[in-house]
């Protein structure tokens, strides 16, 4: 065991230097034997592929099918497909009749009446009516359902107190403001007049369910056996963390209109592995790209990128972080564009208010911040830093440990130890992240979240910084910007003009030259895919981060 | 035997005695000069050239780790992206990551890191076992059967996810989160090797013998116990190295590694894989790193098993 | 033989017991709510809605004492994050997916570690020993996650053509050979390692030589001598090795796309998704004593030595 174990020890250092070398040495024909990225695009459109058929990488399983139980943009976007909702959203995120024939409002805009058109169609035969969505309505505020998102549904009259109640629930449940007037007629009374709702019916929370399947298979009924569905697609197979594919419904009330005759859906979770899956031809379609890898991707046919209704900001607790010089030369010193560009690498947009770009009233609204400058100004930051009469030096910097945030943090944290700053990060999992942050406590001075708009109006995004909204991390409280929000709601502003103002007077409050800035902004998100160049041309996502199969075609390629 | 057994040291059978060593050669029984165990084993470690090369290298980079990142040039904290994701050149030997960071100073670093969270997990394991197996051995009878009946029961709870439930508990890795999780299920082999070795010592003639006499317990147990049980320690010291160091990076890998912009060996291979395509060196070299440690300290736990195990004397 | 196999699963009964009772505890002490799954804060009626309906209202004792219950009538409850799933259906489906990636693997770590082992034993010193001892090394030594990448990276990717092996997923035969080989490629290593180890070790007994001077034909003396008494360490080392598949395998479910409970757990610790992790802990914890008793029982066969020794 002597001189054999120096030979063993010098072959495995030979080994691994080989390893090395090859791995130096070897990487310039990156791009794999897929089918998809070797081919040529096709100019202008082209000719309908034989095969209709593509496979989707969802990135993880839908932890619910149920309508009222779905949380997340996965079960959200499949839940969009396979049923028929109400209100879809254009390119412009316009509300389009979809379900729904028409939607009128009264004049004081606290009633809506919704038409359904004729032809809906549950998969078992059952016509849909107005009384599957008061039922699906009611259901989701239930207390007993006990659902998460029964809050997207408070802005109906009756709702929250409904969804609150501990006794007595019944008569509640009367009182909710959804009531299915005929067959084919739902009238919904709502709390304030709420311009958005129309656009809000697009939101997942708001299908309809198929009242005799739920209460017949209670909670397996999503499952694929049981499950009852009145949508374009259908359901066909659902093996848990491992495939679920929808297929092509031809009894659907507009099913010539789909063209797509089938969408396999696989559940690769790690970033690395769905990528290697695209390169090898097995999935068409796939998101949640390693942001390193973004540079190598942009150069293969692949590659595509969406803008996406959400800002991803740093929340600084006003109870700390007390003086707001240095809040604001905090905002100062981050490089946005540095981290754009070195680490987030999907062309994001550089914040500079906190509502978003896409947003419909944007020009007014967005302050243009003199203290959120795209290349960050360290001069004029270290100014500010000075003026500070007792600054807060120890930062706890806390964020929840998902690779993209911690190397954003690490830039942040040094561009901040040049004012003088000693930062300390502080890496959470998510949960016990979530607990820290909401809202911070005072070993808390930054925290990083992102807010993804649940509708497309900017008061999804404003309501956050008010007093009592719980998502106010920031323990920010300002009595004027309520107000402003508060008028909002009342209904005295006639028009949307008026509306974008105000918002525009709220920004100013918190990111104007005067601002308090309990937050900084950083970035717009940008979504980022890989797409087979088959589909490229009609595959689409939406800012709200919502895919529409429907009008996705498989094209002829070389 | 002297005639003044309380004030000399006892010189047992077996022990300090001369040895006589089977010759082949000349078919007779020869008196082998005897040193004392401890140099003895050391003789034979040297003869062990893979054992020798392998403290060697584990030693370099022991020292490495340590020394590195006092004398480097580079600031390892320090965000530089125009120097970026470079290759290894004679600047940068084993190239920057994307930070542009220098990795040579980010692996020792990583290096420093993971060894001192597998040494200090591996104290804890040895003074949690050994503290329960002494205990457990010493004592002996209901207690000693209790004892063990608990361990038994312990041996069932899984390694990992434990390490993950605790790590959940304290909100997040951090270095002594790390120790703490990684050492407390670990330890229980450690308290059985101890019990049987307290319990072969009790139950051994010579001790008995010695006890006996008069010879107080701690003289005994400096003379006996602590050179007999030392050697498998240290073995098991250098055994467990390996696993905790694993261990670690599969901790990195499903994301309850070390915060940054600290690392370690383990979070250094994570954010290395993720690139692996256009930067290959960034993941292959903490992976060497971690291969490294690894093997170095099962041949030096060979060798010196080889080296202190009394049947093997005879080749 | 019998009296110590039910003494054994006699036992295991208050290990079970411990191993819910610390996880309860332990899953207690994490912060964090398991019904927050975004950063919306949930309004507090539907915080309590939750709570009660999962009976997280009540005070700890009684919840143990619930779920003990439960667990002695095999229902595990359901899971709070995936609400449409108990843990039943969850352990029903994915369960066996992970025993037979565990299962392949082992079986390829001995079919090639074994034989590899006393290959390399009997050829000690040659080019075909130093080469097999290189590869266990290596084997050993690597993170089976840089393995996994690299296997993807050149058998999926690079020579796809050739081998026809997916990225990922378990449905054909051919998504399951990456797999097995990623996660049983330590193991076999170790596996060689031991094997010729103690093979040498044991080619160098007297009685071996014994046998050998009688002129006893030299691979009668392997097979029936030498193999017998080499191998035995091998199985009492087998155990441990299924820890270590085990906790393998939770990375290399992830890397593969596979569907079994390796990818759940970690989920379930980080939702906070208290019934699954306690679900999975318990039959973890009873795999892992069955393993335990398997290898003690097949070590009292195999060794004479121990057959007539007490505990």
């Amino acid at each position: 065991m002597r001189i054999k174990t120096l030979w063993l020890l010098l072959a495995m250092l030979v080994a691994s230097l080989a390893l090395v070398a090859a791995g130096c040495g070897g990487d310039d024909g990156g791009d794999a034997a897929g089918t998809g990225t070797e081919q040529e695009e096709q100019e202008g459109g082209g000719d309908l592929a034989a095969e209709q058929v593509i496979t989707v990488n969802w990135g993880t399983e839908p932890p619910s099918l149920d309508p009222g139980l779905a949380t997340d943009t996965t079960s959200s976007n499949i839940l969009t497909n396979i049923m028929d909702p109400l209100i879809k959203l254009d390119d412009e995120l316009n509300p389009v009749p979809y379900l729904a024939e028409s939607i009128e409002a009264s004049e004081d805009g606290l009633t809506y009446t919704i038409v359904l058109r004729e032809g809906g169609k549950w998969t078992n035969g059952d016509p849909v009516t107005a009384g599957d969505f008061e039922y699906a309505w009611k259901r989701t505020i239930s207390p007993e359902l006990a659902a998460d998102y029964a809050y997207q549904l408070y802005g109906i009259k009756g709702a929250q107190e409904y969804n609150g109640c501990e006794e007595n629930c019944d008569a509640l449940r009367d009182e909710v403001g959804v009531r299915a007037v005929d067959d084919r007629t739902l009238e919904v009374t709502l709390t304030s007049p709420q311009p958005w709702f129309p656009q809000q019916l697009a939101h997942h929370s708001f299908l309809a369910v198929h009242q005799e399947t739920v209460e017949q298979h209670g909670e397996n009924w999503t499952e694929a056996a049981n499950i009852v569905t009145n949508g374009p697609f259908r359901l066909e197979t659902w093996e848990h963390n491992s495939r679920i594919d929808i297929v092509k419904w031809d009894e659907w009330r507009d099913a010539d209109s789909v063209t797509l005759t089938r969408v396999n859906g696989r559940m690769i979770s790690d970033a690395t592995t769905s990528v290697q899956a695209f390169e090898a031809g097995e999935v068409d379609v796939t998101s949640g790209l390693p942001p390193e890898e973004i540079p190598r991707l942009k150069e293969t046919d692949g590659y595509q990128q969406y803008p996406g209704l959400g800002t991803y900001y740093y929340g600084v607790n006003v109870n700390t972080v007390t003086d707001v010089n240095q809040r604001r030369a905090m905002a100062l010193a981050i490089p946005r564009q540095s981290i754009i560009d070195n680490i987030a690498q999907a062309d994001q947009l550089p914040a500079t208010g906190f509502t978003p770009d896409g947003i419909p009233g944007f020009d007014t609204i967005n302050p243009e911040s003199p203290y959120l400058p795209p290349e960050g100004d360290m001069d004029r930051a270290k100014e500010l830093m000075e003026q500070v009469e007792s600054p807060k030096t120890d930062i706890n910097l806390v964020i929840n440990d998902s690779p993209g945030h911690r190397e954003i943090a690490v830039a942040v944290q040094a561009a901040w130890s040049e004012l003088g700053l000693n930062v300390n990060i502080r890496q959470q999992e998510w949960a016990q992240f979530l607990e820290a942050v909401s809202p911070a406590g005072n070993n808390v001075d930054v925290y990083r979240l992102g807010w993804i708009g649940d509708y497309v109006d900017a008061y999804n995004f404003l309501e956050l910084w008010t007093c009592e909204s719980g998502n106010n991390g920031s323990n920010y409280c300002n009595e004027e910007y309520d107000e402003l929000l508060r008028r909002v709601t009342s209904g005295e502003l006639e028009s949307d003009e008026d509306r974008y103002e105000v918002y525009g007077q709220a920004e100013d409050i918190i990111l104007g030259e005067d601002g308090d800035m309990p937050i900084l902004p950083i970035y717009w998100y940008t979504y980022v895919y890989l797409e087979d160049p088959s589909i490229q041309d009609t595959f689409n996502i939406n800012t709200l981060s919502q895919i529409d199969l429907t009008k996705v075609q498989v094209r002829e390629t070389d | 035997m002297t005639s003044n057994p309380r004030e000399e040291e006892l010189r047992v059978e077996g022990q300090a005695d001369e040895e006589r060593r089977f010759d082949r050669a000349t078919a007779t029984a020869q008196p082998v000069r005897q040193t004392n165990l401890w140099k003895d084993a050391y003789f034979r470690y040297i003869r062990n050239k893979g054992a020798v090369v392998a403290a060697v290298v584990f030693l370099l980079f022991v020292l490495y780790a340590a020394l590195w990142p006092i004398v480097s040039p580079y600031d390892p904290y320090k965000v530089d992206f125009a120097e970026a994701n470079m290759r290894p050149t004679l600047e940068h030997p084993l190239g920057t990551d994307r930070f542009g960071r220098d990795l040579l100073t980010r692996t020792a670093l990583g290096a420093r890191v993971s060894i001192s969270i597998a040494l200090m997990a591996t104290l804890a394991i040895l003074v949690i076992g050994v503290v329960y197996g002494a205990i457990s051995g010493f004592v002996g009878g209901h207690l000693d059967n209790a004892m063990m009946r608990l361990l038994d029961a312990l041996y069932g709870l899984p390694y990992l996810p434990f390490a993950i439930i605790m790590i959940a508990i304290f909100g997040g890795a951090s270095f002594w989160t790390m120790v703490i999780a990684l050492s407390v299920v670990s330890w229980f082999t450690e308290a059985r090797i101890m019990r049987g070795q307290v319990i072969t010592l009790k139950e051994n003639d010579y001790v008995r013998a010695a006890r006996a006499v008069g010879a107080r317990w701690h003289r005994i147990l400096a003379r006996h116990l602590v050179p007999n049980t030392l050697g498998v320690l240290i073995i098991a010291i250098f055994l467990s190295i390996p696993s905790i160091v694993l261990a670690e990076a599969f901790l990195s890998f499903i994301g309850l590694g070390i915060s940054p912009p600290n690392a370690s060996l383990g979070s250094l291979a994570q954010d290395g894989r993720a690139v692996y395509r256009v930067h290959p060196y960034q993941i292959i070299i903490p992976s060497v790193a971690i291969a490294t440690l690894v093997l170095c300290a099962n041949f030096i736990a060979d060798g010196l098993r080889d080296a202190l195990d009394p049947r093997t004397r005879e080749t | 033989m019998t009296k110590l196999i039910i003494r054994r699963l006699f036992w295991t009964i208050p290990v079970i017991l411990l191993v819910v009772f610390v996880t309860f505890m332990m899953m207690r002490q994490i912060a964090g709510n398991p019904f927050r799954t975004s950063e919306r804060v949930i309004p507090e009626a539907i915080q309590r809605n939750l709570e009660q309906k999962y009976g997280l209202d009540k005070p700890w004792y009684i919840q143990y004492a619930t779920y003990v219950k439960n667990v002695a009538t095999f229902d595990l409850g359901p899971s709070l994050v995936l609400r449409n799933r108990t843990v039943n259906d969850i352990v029903k489906t994915h369960f066996p997916v992970s025993m037979e990636l565990g299962l392949y693997a082992m079986l390829f770590a001995i079919l090639f570690g074994v034989p590899l082992g006393i290959l390399s034993a009997l050829r000690a010193n040659s080019w075909f020993d130093y080469a097999a001892m290189t590869f266990s090394n290596i084997g050993y030594a690597v993170p089976s996650f840089l393995v996994a990448t690299l296997l993807i990276y050149y058998f999926a990717l690079q020579w796809g053509g050739t081998f026809n092996f997916p990225t990922s997923g378990w449905n054909t035969w051919e998504s399951k050979v990456l797999p097995t080989v990623a996660l049983g490629l330590g193991p076999m290593a170790y596996f060689a390692r031991l094997v010729r180890g103690t093979m040498l070790e044991t080619l160098q007994q007297e009685y071996v030589r014994t046998a050998s001077a009688k002129g006893i034909r030299w691979h009668r003396v392997v097979v029936v001598h030498v193999l017998r008494n080499s191998l035995i360490p091998a199985v009492t080392a087998a155990a441990p090795l299924l820890g270590f598949i085990i906790t393998g395998s939770f990375v290399i479910e992830q890397i593969f796309a596979i569907p079994g409970i390796g990818r759940y757990y970690v989920t379930a610790v980080n939702a906070r998704d208290y019934s699954v992790v306690m679900g999975l802990t318990v039959l973890l914890s009873v795999l892992i004593v069955i393993a335990n008793m398997v290898v003690d029982i097949l070590y009292g066969v195999l060794d004479p030595r121990t057959r007539d020794a007490r505990t």
